[in-house]
């Protein structure tokens, strides 16, 4: 009986192995991985260095990564935009197929020319967009984010809350990994890195259902 | 749902373009909402929807005009306080989904709990003590009386409305939603999320209409004693879930961290709270249906509510 317990454990251990195995040939992100959740990405704002309408068909094929900040914010995003600096550094030419969209949550004192020369002080990859309240509350709803501007008043200071997470959409426009990790004190640089890379090797889709999908 | 030779409606026909009003009505300011909602989210007042959905919306103005005009037509209306129970039971449900409440609830947990309660407990509560089945068949069309009366919604309704089926999907669907994987998914992905609504709206009604029935069993189909244990037997799960929950000792729902919450407070300040919210509200909610229905056995039930006919929900 004992034998046999034993050794249905571990036929058990060898078949979870196995599946294990099986489901690892897509070995695990750093990031997490949000496939499947977030709708494909889309947008309409102005963007920052060249003060031109611009949307999701801008960036076509290229691995997006949004981030949703504002340049008074103290903390979260200059650490946040200076370690995804880095890692864009640490990829080489790789970076050139990766865009960063940093999304003003503070439309009203982030003017374009104001959001233009902060974001370029981080890296060239990355692009500043603002957007009307109508375009900001559309992509923010569209992503589930968080943001909520509160003018100063006598008692209290200017105060902007909003996520801290970075949205990664792959060259198809799909909603891929939540990079969490770049604005804490520990940030994953060399596991975004590789996710990143990752995202610009894999195959683009081809044929009807890509450009189907471009269509709509 | 076949086209069948449909009834004719009782109301007589001088108000069939009265009613035919009301449906360009309803359908005009959903388009409006819609509109809004869409093209220019930011000039949706907090009272209008931050996502809007024609199910819930739909649901809940028909449902108001329907009961409106049963109270039009009906000879012997219901009491004022149960007039009040139907539409406040409407209101918390329809006000926690498609106002801006929703935006608060999404980015919170502790309120996404209070939202979840308010549309599986307090409201479904409300709307089941308000009795309102006889006014709103009245005031249904005669095809959607015929669909609800159909030999499949019968069937449905005979695998669901069962002590033991019901109670456990009202203990359940709350279970469910909450386990960590699905929640993260329901948060994120909008059309999970209202499917998670519905689920919570339908399976509240559904266990609220059935305990709180007010007519005695010769009408009813389970006794007193029967629905009562039904509140009795979710109570211990209710006290489970929220004492895990609410002393877990790690982040169990990341989706509010990671988009942002409302306002700056720690994780786990928010998931005690929502432990807490799932915890005592609807204890308090299943306490109260026992309390009642020990009230109604002991002022002899069978005089309660003669006009009250056998719920067709």
């Amino acid at each position: 009986m004992m034998l046999t317990r034993r050794g249905l454990l571990r036929l058990g251990g060898a078949l979870g192995a196995a599946c294990l195995a099986g489901c690892g040939d897509r070995q695990r992100w750093h990031a997490l991985d949000i496939a499947g959740t977030l709708p494909p990405l889309q947008f309409q704002m102005t963007r920052a260095r060249d003060q031109r309408l611009v949307s999701e068909r801008d960036y076509r094929g290229q691995i997006v990564a949004l981030y949703f900040g504002y340049t008074f914010c103290p903390d979260l995003c200059p650490t946040t935009l200076a370690n995804l600096a880095s890692v864009l550094q640490g990829m080489g030419n790789e970076a050139q197929r990766v865009a960063v969209l940093f999304v003003t949550v503070d439309p009203e004192r982030d003017t374009l020319p104001v959001l233009a020369s902060y974001v370029r002080d981080f890296a060239p990859e990355i692009d500043g967009l603002r957007g009307t309240p109508d375009q900001l509350t559309a992509l923010a709803r569209r992503y589930r984010v968080a943001f909520s501007v509160t003018p100063r008043t006598n008692d209290r200071p200017y105060e902007v809350d909003h996520s801290s997470a970075i949205y990664v959409f792959d060259g198809a426009r799909s909603a891929r990994l939540l990079v969490a990790s770049l604005s804490t004190s520990a940030p994953d640089l060399e596991g975004t890195r590789s996710d990143l890379a990752r995202l610009a090797h894999e195959q683009a889709p081809s044929g009807i259902l890509a450009w189907l999908r471009d269509a709509v | 749902m076949s086209e069948r030779a449909l009834p004719r409606s009782p109301l007589p026909t001088g108000r069939v373009s009265r009613s035919a009003l009301a449906y360009g009505a309803i359908g005009l300011a959903g388009f409006a909402l819609f509109t809004v909602s869409q093209f220019r989210p930011a000039l949706m007042p907090l009272w209008g929807p931050f996502e809007f959905s024609w199910w819930e919306y739909l649901a809940a103005a028909l449902a108001t005009y329907w009961y409106a005009c049963g109270l039009a037509s009906a000879k012997d209306r219901p009491s004022l306080w149960r007039q009040a129970g139907f539409f406040v039971g409407l209101l918390l449900i329809y006000g926690s989904l498609q106002t801006h409440f929703d935006y608060a609830a999404q980015h919170l947990f502790a309120l996404n709990r209070a939202q979840q309660i308010l549309v599986h407990d307090l409201g479904p509560f409300l709307l089941a003590l308000s009795a309102p089945a006889t006014t709103i068949a009245t005031g249904t069309p005669g095809w959607v009386r015929a669909c609800a009366g159909s030999r499949a919604a019968r069937a449905v309704l005979d695998l669901l409305a069962r002590p033991v089926v019901a109670s456990l999907l009202f203990v359940g669907v709350f279970y469910f939603w909450l386990i960590p994987p699905i929640h993260f998914h329901a948060m994120l992905d909008a059309r999970l999320y209202e499917v998670m609504n519905a689920s919570m709206v339908l399976d509240g009604l559904l266990f609220w209409l059935m305990v709180l029935d007010p007519r005695p069993q010769p009408p009813a189909r389970w006794s007193i004693a029967t629905r009562a244990g039904m509140a009795f037997g979710v109570m211990t799960p209710q006290t489970l879930l929220g004492a895990v929950v609410t002393l877990a000792p790690r982040e169990l729902y990341p989706s509010y961290t990671l988009c942002g919450r409302l306002f700056p407070i720690d994780a786990m300040t928010d998931q005690h709270l929502g432990g807490l919210v799932s915890w005592i509200p609807p204890l308090l909610i299943t306490a109260a249906a026992v309390l009642i229905l020990l009230w109604r056995v002991m002022r002899n039930s069978d005089t309660a509510h003669p006009d009250i006919q056998r719920s067709a929900r």
